[in-house]
């Protein structure tokens, strides 16, 4: 019913080519994540959608209805900003009001939709005060409760948890997730932070440069990243990227790091044709456990000098050299000991990510 | 121990310089006010009388019997009136200037070029293009070129208050369904309050304080208390009492509007260079 | 589908900063650019109080006003009480803000108090100094008196070597405060870091000032100079209560000679044409005088 589609966009600011050629569709119904690192177009793109942008070329439709021209009071949509945009003039009951006052509602309604959305968020007990009084947390709910009671067809949110703190943010993006759940609408949310995107998103989309890197559930981007950026951009700690070589001989591969050790890829990964080529052995952290006893199917092994052990309390980093780059593998907690200097690491190569460093292409 | 006397002796010292400057500068003002309490016995008696044997208020109350307090009258609605439609017209103008660049850059130097002409080449052309249109010694008359000459202030203040309002308030108004007419009255001009006050009282004050205009363009009907004072003045025969009285009612205003506006003094006079 | 929406509504947002924009921009042409046009076109011809003869005399005005010793001297008056008045300003402006610039209890009521002059009109102001100056009832000979030791007759509107003094004690008294404030101001804004760190270092007095002071209240100087700069340059108020531009020519500026001709002798085409050689000359002096500003930002 009211899900997004948008073909061919571009947008120039002068010289500055910001969106080239934007293609999406989103689901009715779903919580899409634009995420990428800053100057990669998303916060452009979803000010495009809302209309506070005019594009270059290409179509927007709302709901299978084309937007493109029309104002942004015309397109039936409600967008939560980054700094709360809360009006300091009006209290906390007038800012949730706003927007329907702007469209003339009868006061009547206009008191029901307000105390809902407030009750929603708990925040009735706020309703007379200004925003200067609030916190952090709260004005960020208000501005929440103002998109929603307009009851629009499609949700935008532009980085809106970036100003709050780590604690807060946790908390807050939990109760955006039940809300989605809840109201069942169509939202567009922009953000920097992988974390945010994974947790919230049913579709995530990455950009770069103003393109679409990759799109899709957030353990598929996870798990199966397109290229070296998105493999890097998502996940925490970031993923080790080891220089080497993957060399082929009689259908078994193998990846030949600068360091001269040798990782063998299991069987089924193996290429075809003999030869060898350079690439980035992708491995994220939890795929470098402690090697113990015989080596589990599909793994390599490896040993390294523990440059940095760091114990969260959960898990624990320990930073090596493997490959001639620092690398990071998160253990559990008490896989390691502070003492310790030489670590064998089982590599998990059927989970490993081989990316063609020419092209950053994932092969 | 020794410091803290130091210390002392430095405050005192500051504070007789301090207290020094100010009875330089205030003299002046104390000396117009005392006149306009004296009588014309005290006020032309030499040596001078440095303070007066009694108040009273007989030069206000010539002003009054003699209806010379139209003048002030006429400054009242003149300076309102142009005040009023310079503000509306300017802070339009600024927020097209600040939120949509129109005209780009050059405009708003073309504009602002406006308020550094001098009047005196200007007012000649103008005083020939008012006779011709019979505009001379006309209340609207005189609201037309104060408003225009109050403008460029406006506008280019005015812009500088705009530019100070967070963007996002506004695209949240947009989205939430206001027209840009809309977003300009609820959400700009209540942003801007401050501003447009500090704005407004400036304005009103160059439109009060204003006499090149005023003498060259009136005669009789929209004499404005400026001109009406330079009437006191002739030769020998000076109505001392009169100017001072006059002098006062035309201050006071001006002198209660400032100690408010404090805050925003600094920035309104420096044209906005300085935010204070 | 575009039908639902109201399309009148629609056109004024798109161009709603041209429509926002246009009242002002009517009226600042109005009273700008059509009497400018009026005003060439009569510079042009010779219309005087008694004759207004609409045939084309080329730049006969124009030729005149080169060769005008009273122009010529108006403006050497101008520029006297400019660069006279103009550094007193400066200075007096900044030794002021300098001992009110340390915080102490009553500064607020001071600083406003101090302003006071500023705000007045100047007519008020050059009423105030009149009645001031006044050689047998005002104060300032009875002080004079005093300080001398014996009577003494000033005559500070009429006496030639007085008058000049006259007119610059009401400008320099008026426009201080103004200079003051915008000091103050900038002085508030000077890192206060970096001056103890030179007060450490063991800099000179001097070199602080050249150093740090000047560089960071630089800006806003040189805004107040624009301003002030401008002000007097078309000086008026002052000189017309204190002195008419008397005795004789003396103390006439560009702005009293201008009006002298144009509305007490209605020469109205030398007018027009003087007119138009001061605002071509300023257009000139102000775009310079912008683009450094702008350069200086």
């Amino acid at each position: 019913m009211a899900g997004l589609t948008i073909t061919g966009l571009h947008k120039r600011y002068g010289g500055f080519h910001a969106l080239k050629g934007i293609d999406l569709t989103i689901q009715d119904g779903s919580f899409a994540v634009f995420v990428g690192p800053s100057g990669c177009g998303k916060s452009t793109l979803l000010r495009s959608i809302a209309g506070l942008e005019d594009v270059d070329e290409g179509k927007i439709a709302i709901g299978g209805e084309d937007v493109t021209d029309l104002r942004p009071r015309d397109r039936d949509i409600a967008m939560v900003f980054q700094n709360y945009a809360l009006y300091p003039y009006l209290t906390v009951f007038e800012n949730i009001a706003f927007g329907l006052r702007s469209r003339k509602f009868p006061e009547t309604e206009i008191r029901r939709r307000v105390g809902e959305a407030a009750e929603i968020l708990g925040i009735t007990a706020l309703l007379d005060r200004l925003p200067r009084h609030l916190s952090g947390g709260q004005r960020q709910r208000v501005a929440i409760g103002r998109a929603i009671v307009r009851q629009a067809k499609l949700f935008l949110f532009d980085e809106p948890l970036s100003n709050l703190d780590a604690k807060l943010r946790d908390e807050m993006r939990g109760e955006i997730k039940r809300l989605h759940k809840e109201i069942g609408k169509t939202m567009v949310y922009v953000t920097h932070d992988q974390v945010e995107a994974m947790t919230l998103a049913d579709r995530i989309m990455l950009l770069r440069d103003g393109r679409i890197e990759q799109e899709g559930a957030p353990l598929d981007l996870f798990e199966r990243p397109s290229t070296g950026f998105v493999a890097s951009f998502l996940g925490s700690p970031t993923i080790n990227l080891i220089p080497g070589r993957l060399v082929t001989r009689s259908g078994r591969s193998a990846v030949v790091l600068d360091t001269g050790e040798s990782l063998d890829l299991p069987a089924q990964r193996a290429k075809l044709d003999d030869g060898e080529r350079p690439i980035l052995l992708g491995i994220r952290p939890q795929y470098l456990t402690r090697a113990a006893g015989t080596l589990a199917a599909g793994h390599a092994r490896i040993e390294a000098n523990a440059d940095l052990i760091q114990p969260t309390g959960t898990r624990t980093f320990v930073t090596s050299h493997i490959g001639g780059v620092a690398v990071t593998a998160e253990l559990a907690a008490h896989d390691v000991d502070n003492s310790e200097g030489r670590i064998a690491y089982a590599l998990d190569m059927a989970r490993a990510i081989l990316i063609d460093p020419s092209t950053d292409k994932v092969i | 121990m020794k410091s803290r006397s130091r210390r002392q002796l430095r405050l005192t010292l500051r504070y007789l310089a301090i207290a020094l400057v100010l009875i330089v500068f205030l003299f002046p003002v104390y000396w117009l006010f005392m006149i306009s309490f004296k009588t014309p016995d005290e006020i032309f008696s030499s040596p001078p009388k440095w303070w007066p044997g009694q108040i009273q208020f007989g030069n206000y109350a010539v002003l009054f019997k003699d209806g010379d307090v139209i003048a002030i009258w006429n400054s009242i609605t003149v300076s309102f009136a142009s005040t009023a439609i310079a503000m509306t017209l300017g802070t339009l103008c600024a927020y097209a200037l600040a939120r949509f660049k129109t005209g780009g850059e050059n405009l708003a130097m073309w504009i602002i070029s406006q308020r550094m002409m001098p009047p005196i080449a200007i007012v000649f052309p103008l005083f020939l293009i008012y006779v011709w249109a019979g505009l001379v010694d006309t209340h609207a008359g005189l609201i037309l070129l104060y408003t225009a000459f109050n403008l460029p202030y406006v506008i280019w203040m005015m812009r500088g208050y705009i530019e100070d309002i967070p963007l996002e308030l506004e695209e949240s108004a947009l989205v939430d369904g206001c027209s840009r007419w809309q977003v300009f009255w609820r959400v700009v001009v209540p942003m801007a309050r401050s501003g447009l006050m500090a704005t407004a009282v400036f304005t009103f004050i160059f439109a009060w304080n204003d006499f090149l205009f005023a003498l060259v363009m009136t005669r009789t009907e929209v004499i404005t208390f400026p001109v009406q004072l330079t009437h006191y003045m002739g030769g020998q025969s000076n109505f001392w009492g009169k100017i001072a009285a006059m002098s006062v009612l035309g201050s006071l205003p001006v002198m209660l509007t400032v100690a408010f506006m404090q805050r925003y003094l600094v920035r309104g006079i420096s044209l906005g260079a300085v935010k204070g | 589908m575009t039908a639902r929406y109201n399309r009148l509504s629609t056109l004024i947002d798109r161009n709603f900063g041209r429509i926002a924009a246009a009242p002002a921009i009517a009226v600042l042409l109005a009273v700008s650019l059509f009497p400018l046009i009026y005003t060439i076109v009569v510079s042009f011809q010779n219309l005087t109080m008694l004759d207004s003869d609409t045939s084309f005399q080329g730049f006969m005005h124009y030729r005149a006003a080169l060769f005008d010793t009273r122009l010529w001297a108006a403006l050497g008056h101008t520029t006297l009480i400019l660069v006279i008045a103009l550094p007193l300003e400066i200075i007096l402006g900044y030794v002021l803000a300098r001992l009110f610039l340390e915080q102490l209890p009553g500064r607020q009521v001071f600083v406003a108090l101090l302003v006071l002059p500023t705000v007045l009109s100047p007519i008020v102001a050059g009423a105030t100094w009149r009645l001031m100056f006044d050689v047998r009832f005002g104060p300032v000979g009875q002080i004079v008196s005093w300080l001398v030791g014996e009577p003494v007759t000033m005559l500070w509107t009429v006496n030639p070597t007085l008058v000049y003094p006259a007119i610059l004690i009401c400008e320099v008294w008026q426009w201080t405060p103004f200079m003051f404030l915008l000091l103050l101001a900038a002085l508030s804004n000077v890192d206060q870091g970096q001056l103890e760190a030179a007060e450490l270092d063991g800099a000179s007095g001097w070199r602080v000032f050249s150093k740090i002071i000047l560089p960071a209240i630089r800006p806003v100087l040189v805004i107040a100079i624009l301003i002030r700069g401008l002000d007097i340059f078309r000086i008026f108020d002052v000189i017309w209560v204190l002195t008419e531009g008397g005795p004789g020519t003396m103390t006439e500026t560009l702005s009293i000679f201008t009006y002298q001709i144009g509305f007490v002798q209605f020469d109205t085409s030398y007018t027009a044409a003087i007119s138009i050689m001061v605002v071509l000359a300023l257009t000139i002096a102000l775009t310079w005088a912008l683009r450094r500003v702008e350069a200086l930002k």
